[in-house]
């Protein structure tokens, strides 16, 4: 069964029959927003039943849309948590991100000013290794990014895109080696971005994000997970009770390859390994759980087919 | 930024340079700047690196005095101030109270003031300035010229002279005397207009 990241919006009315649906076909909600009388829902859903979807839906006015970024989580790094850099262009490009159903993470660099002492200290660097993939916010100046750069890829070993001022081709003859994605045209501005040819660039971060995530997933695809992140999700939810005391608007957030599940380490990794998803089959035998650097979350990374032997 | 009688981004990188032009127009637009800006003239060399900006200011309004916001009468020993506009009675009410003593200075409501002063004392009460449009304009000036110069730029120094400013910023130490940098900014602008 293939599944495709989808997002429904609608009417709070008779919202509760799409959800019945969804989990009906086999599906997984990745999660839902309830703002005011509408319903947004991010979901993984059965690629053959999305018209059933969409027939269902349509007398409650509600919009099934593609969303190619559901299930991913992804690092958006700003240079500095300064005026310069904040909240355009990185809350702009965070916040498009999210409408493409992607679960985005700010992280603004402690020392990331300058070309000069810019740099990432150990916490951001494996906080940003912690994601499916990572974009940097670069500036104007060419000769900024080429120095930047080697610091920044430096024990980075997830994808990463990079934004800056300078043209795509231009930034693709700076940065050697060659990182995953570049986005040209999008440096530092001050304004928000609500202009057609702006509107187009964030489009063009997401396809590029799109077009990285998808070699990803063939990536994994050649050794595939012990289990899918979204079923994992879907055993936690229903297993371990204390994840709904969580007041977190996403308790457990999937990833391409994995889990953060936000409760902490100490008090629950013993028993969330414990949790069965199977007969016979625990998480912690598929997965492994291990302290997550934000906050005192649980990250859990599922093995490959080729680690246990088996998938559930 | 129709407004400004001269106004330049240049850099050793145009397309850089072009895309700070945007900055700076936005910078200015937002801090409310363009009333008292005539002429601008910004460099950036991310080589070296080094940011200058120089400028020109348009005249400034004269110093606020009591007559220009207040109206005032006076019943016998009192001298009654009536506020027009109150975006000066914060400062006027320092004043007064620094001068005569709280005790001596009345605000029966938001609006009036009330003060029991002598022949000698109440003379010249009229004229007394309460505020200094030039002393914030140095500060704001300033503030947006850091907003606009890349982040990291953080070894700077400015000035502000009859009408002239200009800022230098650097990541790395600055060289001693910066005035020649700077003159050549202004004969530039000064070339171009």
């Amino acid at each position: 069964m293939i599944l495709v990241p989808i997002t429904y919006k609608g009417g709070v009315y008779r919202h509760d029959e799409i959800l019945d649906l969804i989990e009906d076909m086999g599906g997984y909600i990745i999660q839902k927003h309830m703002i005011a009388q509408d319903v947004v829902l991010q979901a993984l859903i059965p690629r053959d039943d999305i018209e059933i979807l969409r027939t269902v839906s349509r007398p409650l006015a509600g919009e099934v849309i593609f969303a190619p970024l559901v299930g991913t989580e992804i690092a958006i790094v700003s240079m500095s948590l300064e005026i310069h850099h904040l909240p355009h262009a990185s809350c702009d490009v965070a916040e498009y991100l999210r409408t493409a159903g992607a679960k985005t993470n700010m992280i603004g660099l402690a020392r990331g000013f300058g070309k000069r002492i810019g740099l990432l200290s150990d916490e951001e660097r494996d906080i940003i290794n912690e994601h499916d993939l990572v974009i940097y916010l670069f500036g104007n100046f060419e000769t900024c990014i080429k120095q930047k750069m080697p610091t920044f890829r430096r024990g980075i070993h997830i994808p990463i895109i990079v934004t800056g001022g300078p043209s795509t081709d231009s930034l693709k003859k700076l940065i050697d080696p060659p990182v995953a994605g570049y986005v040209g045209g999008f440096g530092r501005f001050m304004h928000r971005t609500k202009e057609a040819p702006e509107i187009a660039k964030l489009d063009e971060i997401v396809s590029e994000v799109s077009r990285v995530l998808d070699g990803r997933r063939s990536e994994i695809a050649k050794d595939p997970l012990s289990i899918s992140p979204a079923r994992l999700m879907d055993v936690i939810l229903e297993q371990l009770p204390d994840i709904h005391d969580v007041t977190s608007p996403v308790p457990v957030v999937v990833q391409m390859d994995g889990v953060r599940v936000k409760l902490p380490y100490d008090p629950f990794a013993a028993q969330l390994k414990e949790v069965e998803v199977e007969k016979g089959v625990a998480v912690g035998t598929i997965c492994d759980i291990r302290p997550s650097r934000m906050r005192d979350y649980i990250l859990v990374k599922v093995k490959p087919f080729s680690d246990t032997g088996m998938m559930v | 930024m129709q407004t400004l009688e001269y106004f330049q981004v240049e850099s050793t990188e145009p397309a850089g340079g072009e895309l700070y032009r945007r900055i700076a127009s936005t910078v200015i637009t937002d801090h409310d700047i363009l009333r008292v800006l005539d002429r601008l003239r910004i460099f950036i060399d991310p080589e070296v690196p080094i940011f200058i900006a120089v400028g020109i200011t348009r005249t400034v309004p004269r110093n606020v005095i009591v007559r220009d916001f207040a109206g005032i009468t006076y019943d016998g020993d009192k001298v009654i101030l009536s506020i027009a506009d109150e975006t000066y009675l914060a400062p006027l009410l320092e004043l007064l109270w620094r001068r005569f003593g709280k005790d001596r200075i009345v605000q029966p409501d938001r609006f009036t003031i009330e003060m029991n002063l002598g022949d000698e004392e109440r003379e010249g009460i009229e004229e007394m300035i309460v505020a200094d449009p030039t002393e914030g304009l140095f500060r704001d000036l300033i503030y947006t010229m850091q907003v606009i110069c890349p982040e990291g730029f953080k070894v700077k120094r400015q000035s502000f002279q009859n009408g002239r400013f200009w800022f230098v910023a650097s990541e790395n130490t600055l060289q001693e005397d910066v005035t020649p940098l700077i003159e050549e900014q202004f004969s530039i602008m000064g070339e171009a207009s």
